[in-house]
C-alpha cells in the first residue's frame, strides 16, 4: 500500500505517538554525536547523518539487566526481569543498512534458544525505514546485495520527496496498523518527485566466491597481513548493525546485585580467554579472522545469510583504518 | 561559510619521498627488519599503519594529514606479536616521539633497538572518519594547535624540509579546561556524566594508547572486580577516572584516545588537565628527554602537603 | 533517591589507614577510652602506598558519604617512602576527582602516628561533622541507577534493590 506524508505531519505523528505513551526512537544528536535515541519531542529528530551506532540496540541493548539476586538468610532470592515491562516502541528513520540487519539478527536470536529479551522487544517495535540519500566512500551496501532503497526489515518505509515529505509504503501488518491508526495524517497522492537516492559503489562482491575461499583458508598467511595493525578494540563490533555477541556478568556486592548482559566483541583478547589461562585466539590476526569468518562464512553456513549490510561504520571508526570492504574484495579475487 | 583557513601541507610530498628513500635504504642494507609507517588505503585520502618488511612495501609509505596514528603503540608489550626482535624502523611525528621517549623511560623500549624516522609535521586531522577532509584551522587535531614539536629532534633520520610557520591557533584544550574549572562541582559532574554515559566500553581509547601496555588491564580483572565491566554510566565513569589516573604523569599527549573514540568523548581533556596539574605541582612535563622516573613514581621530601591534615 | 532526612542522616565514613601508624593511633584512642563518631569504618592496609585511588572510587560507589586516607607522618614510613609516594598520588587524584565534579570536602587525608590517638579523634570527628552538614553523597549512587537508554526498563524490584545500597 502506498501513501504520502508531509514533513509536518510526520512530526505530528511522532508527537502523537509520544503522547500515546509509545517510546519513539529516532536519530538525534547527543552532544555532537548522532545516535538512535528516544525522543522527547519530534523536533529532536535529525535525519541528516547516519547515526554512529546502529539501530540494533533497540532490541539488543548495550547493556541490560537479566535478573537481580539477593541473599536472604541461607537462601538466595532471584527476581527475573519481566519482559512485559519492555516499552512499546516505534523506531523511526532507520537507514536501509540498519533495518536490513534486523531480520538477519532475528535468525540467531530465535534459533535453538529463543532469546525472550530480544524477541519481546522485537515484537513490540514497529520499524519505520528511510530511503538513504547520502553516502560516502565507506558505504558498500550495494556490495553485499542491498541498496539505498532496500525495504528489508522495515514495517513502513519512507522515501524522501523533493521539497519535503515522504512516500510511505507498508510491508507488514505492523506498518499497516501504524498508517491506519493515524490515517488522517496521510494523503493518497502527491505531485512531488522522490529525492535522488545515495550514490553507491558500482562493484558488487561475489559473496559465493568469498565464502568458497573462506571455506578452505582458515589457515592462511593472508590473515597475518591484514590484521597485524589491528589494536584489538571493540569499536568495529559495537557500531556494527549485525554483530551480536554478548557477555553476561554479575555486578554488585556479595549480598545483592544484578546479572547483566552487555555487548562483547571478538576483537578483544579477553573474548576467548579461558579460565585455565589458555587463549585459543592468542594473536590478533586469529581474532580478526573470526570477525570475517563469522560474517561471511559461519553465519552463511548456519542461516544462509551474510552478517554484514555494508553500512561502512566499522571502516569509519576503526582506529587503524582497517577496511572490511577492501578485505572482502581481495578475498573475492583470490 | 566560517573563516576556516586552509593549512599548508605542501611539505608532505617531500616528506613522503624522503621516508620512502630512507626506508628502502635501511631495509635493503639490513639495518632494520621492518619499518612501521603509513600507507594509503582504499578510501580517498586515507592512510593506515603498515609494517613494511621489504623495499617494495617501503615504496608505498606515505605521509599526509591523514597519518594520525601514533605508531609507538606497535612497539609496546601489548602488541608483542609485531616486535619480534631485531632493530625496527618507525615513522614518528613529534608527538609520537614523546610517547616513545616515555616508553624508554619506563624501560619498555631501548633506543638502540629503534631506527627513528622523524617527520617534520605541520599538523594532522582531528578525525579520520572522512579521511579526504582538507586540513584547515577547523579540521586540524586540537593537539596540533598546542604542539611544540612540529620539528622532532634526536632521530636517526629527519627529512630536510622546513615546516612552514603555522598560523597562531587557539589552544582548545586550555580554553576548555579553564571553562570547566570555572564551573561548580555539580556542573562539572553533569558535564562528565553526559559524556561518560555515551561510552560503550569498546576500549578503543585503551587499545591505541602506547602507555596502556599492561598485559592484563585492571579493568579486565574480576578477582577483585575493581571497576564494573558493563557499559553503564556507573562503570563507565569509574573506567575513565581510572584511565586518566593511570596515565597521569605518563601521557605524552598524542590524543589518540580522543581521536579514536567512536562516541566523541573528549578524553584528552582529562589527560591535559592531569598534565597541567603535574606541571604545577611537580614541574613535570612530557618531553624529548628520557627520564628515569616520572612524577608519580618519584617524590621529594618538600612536596606540597597542604591538603593533608 | 535518598529519603534519609538531614536529622536522621548518619554519614558513612570509610577510613583507609596504614597498619603501622594510623591504625595503631586509632587503637590507642580506643584503649584510652576516647570518644569518636562510630560513623567511621576502618580498613587496614600495610601502608598508604598500598592504597589505590580505585579503592576510594569503590567506596563512594558502594555508598560512602566521606572517605579518609591516613598514614604515617613523612619520614616515619615503615617502608621508608611509601607515604611520600602516596602523597604525590593523592595530590594528583584529588585534582582529577575535583575536575570530574566530586566535592573534595568529602575526601580527607591525614598523617596520624601511633601516639596520636587524640589527633585521630579530631580528624574523624571533623570529617564526620563536615559530611553530616553536607548531607548524603548521592552522585555515584544515582549513577548506579542509570542505564543506557536501550537497557532501561521500569522495574520497581530493581529500583528497590539499588536503593538499598
Amino acid at each position: 500500500m502506498q501513501n504520502f506524508i508531509s514533513e509536518q505531519n510526520l512530526n505530528v505523528l511522532l508527537e502523537q505517538l509520544i503522547k500515546s505513551g509509545k517510546r519513539v526512537v529516532a536519530p538525534r544528536v547527543n552532544s555532537g554525536t548522532p545516535l538512535y535515541e528516544p525522543l522527547s519531542a519530534s523536533g529532536e529528530m535529525d535525519l541528516k547523518e547516519l547515526p554512529r551506532r546502529s539501530a540494533k540496540e533497540a532490541f539488543f541493548p548495550v547493556c541490560e539487566d537479566i535478573l537481580s539476586y539477593e541473599k536472604v538468610g541461607l537462601n538466595v532470592k532471584l527476581s527475573d526481569v519481566d519482559p512485559a515491562r519492555f516499552p512499546e516502541t516505534v523506531l523511526v528513520g532507520v537507514r536501509p543498512c540498519d533495518a536490513a540487519a534486523i531480520p538477519v539478527l532475528d535468525a540467531v536470536f530465535s534459533w535453538d534458544y529463543k532469546d525472550q529479551f530480544y524477541l519481546e522487544r522485537r515484537r513490540k517495535t514497529t520499524i519505520v525505514g528511510l530511503a538513504c540519500t547520502s553516502s560516502d566512500d565507506a558505504c558498500f551496501c550495494s556490495g553485499v546485495g542491498l541498496s539505498p532503497s532496500t525495504t528489508k526489515g522495515s514495517d513502513l518505509f519512507l522515501t524522501p520527496l523533493e521539497g519535503g515529505g515522504y512516500v510511505c509504503e507498508t510491508y507488514s501488518q505492523k506498518g499497516e496498523d501504524l498508517v491506519s491508526n493515524y490515517k488522517e495524517l496521510f494523503v493518497d497522492t502527491t505531485s512531488a518527485k522522490p529525492l535522488p537516492l545515495a550514490e553507491v559503489r558500482t562493484e558488487t562482491f561475489d559473496l559465493k566466491k568469498v565464502k568458497a575461499w573462506l571455506d578452505n583458508n582458515f589457515e592462511n598467511s593472508y590473515w597475518d597481513g591484514i590484521a597485524i595493525s589491528c589494536v584489538g578494540c571493540g569499536a568495529c563490533a559495537f557500531v556494527c548493525p549485525a554483530c551480536h555477541c554478548f557477555d553476561i556478568v554479575d555486578e554488585g556486592a556479595e549480598k545483592k546485585g544484578q546479572r547483566r548482559k552487555s555487548w562483547d566483541a571478538c576483537g578483544f583478547w579477553k573474548f576467548t580467554h579461558h579460565a585455565s589461562g589458555h587463549n585459543p585466539r592468542d594473536l590478533q590476526p586469529k581474532r580478526y579472522r573470526n570477525r570475517i569468518m563469522h560474517k561471511f562464512k559461519y553465519y552463511d553456513d548456519k542461516f544462509s545469510q551474510t552478517l554484514c549490510t555494508g553500512c561502512g561504520r566499522c571502516i569509519r571508526v576503526c582506529p587503524v583504518g582497517i577496511d572490511i570492504a577492501t578485505i572482502v574484495e581481495e578475498i573475492s579475487h583470490k | 561559510m566560517n573563516n576556516h583557513a586552509a593549512l599548508d601541507t605542501s611539505i608532505y610530498t617531500a616528506v613522503t619521498e624522503a621516508i620512502r628513500v630512507e626506508a628502502q635504504r635501511i631495509l635493503s642494507e639490513g639495518q632494520v627488519t621492518a619499518v612501521i609507517g603509513y600507507a594509503a588505503s582504499r578510501r580517498k585520502g586515507s592512510a593506515r599503519p603498515v609494517i613494511a618488511t621489504d623495499a617494495v612495501a617501503a615504496d608505498k609509505l606515505i605521509f599526509t594529514a591523514a597519518c594520525v596514528n601514533n605508531l609507538a603503540v606497535y612497539l609496546t608489550k601489548a602488541k608483542k606479536d609485531i616486535h619480534k626482535g631485531g632493530k625496527i624502523g618507525i615513522v614518528v611525528k613529534g608527538c609520537d616521539l614523546k610517547a616513545l621517549i616515555g616508553l624508554m623511560g619506563e624501560s619498555q623500549l631501548k633506543r638502540e633497538d629503534l631506527y627513528l624516522i622523524g617527520v617534520p609535521c605541520s599538523g594532522v586531522l582531528g578525525s579520520t572518519m572522512q579521511p579526504a577532509t582538507e586540513l584547515t584551522t577547523a579540521t586540524i587535531a586540537p593537539k596540533c594547535c598546542e604542539c611544540d614539536v612540529h620539528q622532532p629532534t634526536g632521530c636517526d633520520f629527519i627529512p630536510s624540509v622546513t615546516v612552514p610557520s603555522t598560523p597562531q591557533l587557539e589552544g582548545k584544550y586550555s580554553a576548555e579546561i579553564a571553562r570547566l574549572e570555572a564551573l561548580t562541582p555539580a556542573e562539572r559532574w553533569s558535564y562528565w556524566k553526559e559524556q561518560f554515559a555515551k561510552c560503550i566500553k569498546c576500549y578503543a581509547c585503551r587499545q591505541v594508547c602506547p602507555f596502556c601496555f599492561c598485559e592484563q588491564c585492571l579493568c579486565d580483572r574480576n578477582k577483585p572486580q575493581m571497576v564494573d565491566s558493563t557499559p553503564r554510566p556507573s562503570g563507565n565513569t569509574a573506567w575513565h577516572i581510572v584511565r586518566a589516573m593511570h596515565l597521569a604523569g605518563r601521557c605524552a599527549g598524542c590524543a589518540e584516545c580522543e581521536r579514536v573514540c567512536p562516541m566523541d568523548i573528549p578524553l584528552n581533556l582529562l589527560n591535559r588537565k592531569m598534565a597541567k596539574e603535574l606541571k604545577e605541582l611537580y614541574d613535570y612535563e612530557s618531553g624529548l628527554e628520557v627520564l628515569e622516573k616520572g612524577p608519580l613514581n618519584s617524590f621529594a621530601e618538600k612536596d606540597d602537603q597542604s591538603f593533608i591534615k | 533517591m535518598d529519603n534519609r532526612t538531614q536529622q536522621d542522616f548518619e554519614p558513612k565514613i570509610i577510613a583507609f589507614v596504614c597498619t603501622w601508624c594510623t591504625y595503631a593511633g586509632a587503637d590507642l584512642a580506643g584503649t584510652s577510652r576516647m570518644q569518636y563518631p562510630s560513623n567511621v569504618r576502618v580498613l587496614k592496609f600495610p601502608c598508604t602506598g598500598r592504597i589505590d585511588p580505585v579503592f576510594i572510587l569503590k567506596a563512594f560507589q558502594q555508598g560512602a558519604d566521606g572517605v579518609l586516607v591516613s598514614g604515617c607522618h613523612p619520614g616515619d614510613c615503615h617502608y621508608i617512602a611509601g607515604n611520600f609516594h602516596a602523597r604525590r598520588r593523592f595530590a594528583a587524584f584529588r585534582k582529577l576527582l575535583e575536575f570530574i565534579g566530586v566535592d573534595l570536602n568529602r575526601l580527607q587525608f591525614s598523617w596520624v602516628s601511633a601516639a596520636e590517638g587524640g589527633k585521630w579523634v579530631e580528624v574523624v570527628t571533623d570529617l564526620t561533622e563536615k559530611v553530616r552538614t553536607m548531607g548524603p553523597m548521592v552522585e555515584f549512587k544515582e549513577l548506579a541507577l542509570e542505564e543506557q537508554w536501550s537497557g532501561a526498563i521500569d522495574t520497581p524490584e530493581l529500583k528497590e534493590a539499588y536503593n538499598a545500597i
